[in-house]
């Protein structure tokens, strides 16, 4: 707390007087920070921002998040194998970039709401957003995607989507469809999922499959967990599944 | 040099050179000594043994090398001496060949620079060109030797996430003529039919520091044909997800991703290759025949000359009817209750470990005495599987054991399945196997997450532990890594002390003693044996819903493991009457589900904490069901002493003449699965095959 406090004053932006007050909300504005860290970013950078280099570059440390600017575009727009963030308001953006760039070992100081109306005006309107329940995937992309899953992931996964693997001497692993599954990822978004997906899987050939065949398997899990099929396909693009939320319910 | 006394010339099988000489076999015309009733009294001056300490025994047959087993080191082992001239018959109490390996992953994990190693680092197809996908591992993983395989898998810094130490207690001699055999042995295989796919990771007790593994694999065609490399989709259980084959007990993995379209893998494709190559050999198999004995010269002198081995049929769970091999060319067909098999060179004994036998395990982990808790594949090998066999019978002859305390080193030795509601918990036969009716339904599978969805209750009633934690399992010590050092695959270092420092034993150690709290006594235990009793899954038909699990025939059936009532005082009276191992009533069933539904109410469960971990549900809604929770006793790491050439040594440390032994039946070799047996058994087999023939 004491970081985020000495990073504020440096900015400028609390006059002496109200330094008290600014401290409260500085806090839960961190706080805020720290949620939004843990739902959306943690799985991959790290619970402690330690990352998992080379997929996912570590946070804790990390110079290039000195750039205020840098982080807000890279929330919002995504770059590389980072997702967009589309979702998360102007208000949340602030205080999730605040966060990383001061949490652990991290004083780069906080950001404003209008720093991240700045950085925003310059990207185009991310467009409708969507659950996973709209109807995002077609059959034919879903029965794709079986066939790709029975090669590529049934092995660990189980071929009930489970996480049991038939193999015997395995070990259990993650579901990858229905309650369990949802509620893991509930609130975080198709690209989210994608991006986690290339880059860790098949644990022994990461990004081993196309783009296009990642989002069929991920359309063949929605469909195991009983989403209903539309006209349209998942497209193998970030910035659209940005815009597609999972959710546990309709 | 083979001898052939009934002089069955005209009998192709038995006028090769080097087939079993069957002294006592009468010819009775088209009987041909194949069909029952083809036998006489055995002609007593004719069929004596020789002038050594065992002359009182009446050898039934005569042969180069007997093997007691035919499963990885075995089969292994039967081929390897019959390539080097000898006549081989293999004794195996089940009905048809394999042993384990036929329900295997067929992960084979070598190593030291083997052939398949070499063939992805040089980003080669196979010499067949079956496989289309590039290699999984960069080449530098797969950049290895023998001297670094011996390193790894004597390793005395690794310790693993069970707070245990795998490689530190691996015998040195052993585990040098391992490593040293395993390129030998891989292109052994490949000789005999066997396929591997790309390699990919290391199986566990397999080393750290480099890619060693590969899965044996065939490719989908119209027919089945070893020698193509085809299997049809029937015979690999891949036409209908409900069914098995007699060919393949468990269905075949899609392989594409390892070999390319249409290729299927595991213990099908290695066990039958193997198979196929053993009987195109001549390599001979007398089946549903328990190996008991050894005969030795004196009782603890001298040479080991022979087996003794009985009879031990197994019928059709339905029909009666005896069950016969897949493939029969080569089988012997004898029925009488007890054999006596002479071998002139040696005898192997790769009849496997002692998970299935309560009491002889019940040294390793007394609780394990528990009989309700068979091991991994009893309804596929029968109540004599992984009897202890080798063991008892090497003890009798003055044999050692060597690595008794290993069994705790490796995850899977006991176990917790996520196998549900069936006798055997492990193996995944489905209907269309024979042995399939041996435990009337296939299970759920549920995997770790479907504990979250059921309260587990032993045998009176009541909850013993975390329900999510209960399936936990440490990771085996494998590359590339698994948590069991430090640093992870290439990065791995090995003999640094870093590895097993305070602060890393404390980061990696996560073992959660669910399974021991399965095994605690309870109200239900008695005096002398204090059996914990079996265990049970309550949930209601809400979580059936939740899940998906589909409580229907093949998973679930009328099978002793699988109960359901409209009210829980009827389930506990249903399990009470109908499990074979139910001692006692669960009189504390409907107290602890109300208990749990108060907690559930109240969002915390004060006694184990689950609330923490995953949601609670309630369990209200009829109708109820309970499926069995299965301890697993898989795998065995205590057994006989062996040296470097597989044979068996004395408590004195002096080798036992003529007595060879592989595989499970082995100690002093913390090494999971099939790379052990295999090379085990090619070394068994050569140095068995050149033994000098012992004239009768």
């Amino acid at each position: 707390m004491r970081k985020i406090l000495v990073a504020v004053l440096s900015l400028g932006c609390v006059v002496a007087p109200c330094a008290a007050a600014a401290q409260v909300d500085d806090a839960a504005r961190f706080e805020q920070g720290r949620q939004l860290y843990e739902a959306h970013c943690a799985r991959c950078h790290g619970a402690s921002g330690e990352g998992r280099p080379p997929a996912f570059p570590a946070l804790s440390g990390n110079d290039r998040l000195a750039d205020a600017a840098h982080v807000v575009g890279t929330i919002r727009q995504g770059a590389g194998n980072m997702p967009p963030f589309p979702a998360l308001t102007a208000d949340e953006t602030a205080s999730l970039a605040g966060y990383v760039r001061n949490a652990w070992t991290n004083g780069f100081g906080g950001v404003t709401i209008e720093e991240v109306d700045a950085v925003s005006a310059a990207f185009a309107d991310p467009g409708p957003a969507a659950s996973v329940w709209d109807g995002v995937f077609s059959e034919a992309q879903a029965m794709r995607g079986r066939g790709l899953y029975t090669g590529a992931c049934s092995f660990c996964h189980g071929r009930r989507l489970n996480g049991a693997p038939d193999d015997p001497d395995m070990r259990s692993t993650p579901p990858l469809a229905r309650a369990r599954f949802l509620r893991e990822w509930e609130g975080r978004s198709l690209a989210t999922l994608f991006e986690y997906t290339r880059l860790t899987m098949p644990e022994d050939n990461p990004t081993s499959l196309t783009d296009a065949e990642y989002v069929d398997v991920i359309a063949y899990m929605l469909s195991v967990s009983g989403m209903p099929a539309g006209d349209g396909e998942l497209p193998p693009d970030s910035r659209s599944l940005a815009q597609i939320e999972m959710r546990q319910r309709q | 040099m083979a001898k052939n006394r009934d002089g069955d010339r005209d009998d192709p099988r038995l006028a090769n050179e080097h087939g079993v000489s069957r002294r006592d076999f009468v010819r009775t015309g088209a009987a041909a000594g194949l069909g029952a009733g083809a036998l006489l009294t055995p002609d007593p001056a004719s069929a004596q043994g020789s002038a050594s300490g065992a002359e009182d025994v009446t050898w039934d047959y005569e042969v180069d090398v007997v093997v007691a087993g035919g499963g990885c080191a075995g089969l292994t082992a039967a081929i390897r001496a019959r390539d080097l001239g000898a006549s081989v018959l293999v004794v195996d109490q089940n009905f048809d060949v394999g042993g384990r390996m036929l329900h295997s992953g067929a992960f084979v994990s070598l190593g030291g620079g083997d052939p398949v190693q070499q063939r992805d680092m040089k980003g080669e197809k196979d010499k067949e060109g079956l496989i289309t996908v590039d290699p999984l591992e960069a080449p530098e993983e797969l950049d290895d030797s023998v001297d670094l395989l011996f390193t790894d898998i004597t390793d005395w810094s690794v310790v693993d996430p069970k707070g245990q130490s795998p490689y530190r207690y691996n015998e040195r001699e052993l585990a040098r003529a391992w490593a040293e055999n395993c390129p030998a042995t891989r292109q052994f295989m490949i000789d005999n039919y066997v396929r591997f796919t790309r390699v990919s990771g290391t199986h566990g007790g397999g080393g750290l520091s480099r890619a060693r593994g590969a899965r044996c694999f065939l490719m989908l065609g119209d027919k089945t044909d070893i020698k193509a490399g085809t299997i049809t989709a029937e015979d690999a259980g891949v036409a209908d997800p409900e069914r098995t084959s007699a060919f393949a007990p468990q269905q075949m993995n899609d392989a594409r991703r390892q070999v390319g379209p249409n290729a299927v893998s595991n213990g099908v494709a290695l066990s039958r290759s193997l198979e196929f190559s053993a009987r195109e050999k001549g390599v001979e198999f007398m089946l549903h025949r328990r190996f008991a004995d050894l005969v030795r010269e004196q009782p603890f002198a001298g040479r080991v000359v022979g087996i003794r081995a009985h009879y031990s049929p197994r019928h059709h769970p339905e029909s009666g009817e005896l069950l016969q091999s897949f493939w029969r060319n080569g089988n012997v067909d004898e029925r009488r209750e007890t054999v006596t098999i002479r071998a002139r060179r040696g005898i192997i004994l790769a009849s496997g470990g002692h998970a299935g036998n309560p009491q002889v395990r019940s040294m390793f982990y007394p609780a394990m005495r528990e009989p309700a808790f068979p091991t991994s594949g009893v309804a596929l090998q029968g109540p004599h599987g992984q009897d202890a066999s080798a063991l008892v019978a090497g003890l009798r002859v003055g044999a050692n054991l060597a690595g008794m305390h290993q069994n705790l080193s490796y995850p899977t030795t006991f176990h917790i399945s996520t196998r549900l509601g069936t006798k055997d918990a492990y193996t995944t036969m489905m209907p269309g196997h024979p042995t399939f009716g041996f435990r009337k339904a296939a299970g759920i599978n549920v995997g770790s997450a479907g504990f979250e969805e059921f309260i587990a209750v032993n045998q009176v009633g009541k909850r013993f532990f975390n329900e999510v934690r209960l399936p936990a399992r440490p990771g085996g010590s494998r590359y590339p890594g698994d948590g069991a050092a430090p640093g992870q695959g290439l990065d791995h270092k090995p003999l640094d002390w870093r590895n097993c420092q305070k602060k890393w034993v404390r980061e990696s150690y996560d073992y959660d003693h669910g399974l021991d709290a399965a095994l605690a006594m309870n109200e239900g235990s008695k005096a002398p044996d204090y059996h914990s009793g079996p265990l049970w899954a309550i949930f209601d038909q809400e979580a059936v819903e939740r899940t998906g699990w589909e409580m229907r025939y093949p998973y679930v059936a009328d099978n002793g493991y699988f109960f359901q009532a409209d009210t829980i005082e009827e389930l506990a009276a249903k399990i009470a009457a109908g499990h074979e191992f139910q001692r006692v009533p669960l009189s504390y069933l409907a107290e602890t589900v109300a208990r749990w539904n108060d907690c559930v109410d109240a969002g915390a469960d004060p006694e184990f904490e689950r609330h923490a971990d995953a949601p609670m549900y309630r369990i209200d809604r009829p109708p109820f069901h309970a499926l069995s929770i299965m301890v697993i006793w898989h795998d065995s790491y205590g057994g006989l002493r062996v040296n470097g050439r597989q044979q068996v040594v004395d408590m004195q440390g002096e080798v036992i003449p003529g007595l060879y032994a592989g595989g499970e039946a082995v100690g002093g070799f913390n090494k999971h699965g099939l790379g052990k047996g295999h090379v085990h058994g090619y070394i068994a087999g050569t140095h068995a095959a050149e033994e000098p023939s012992e004239q009768g």
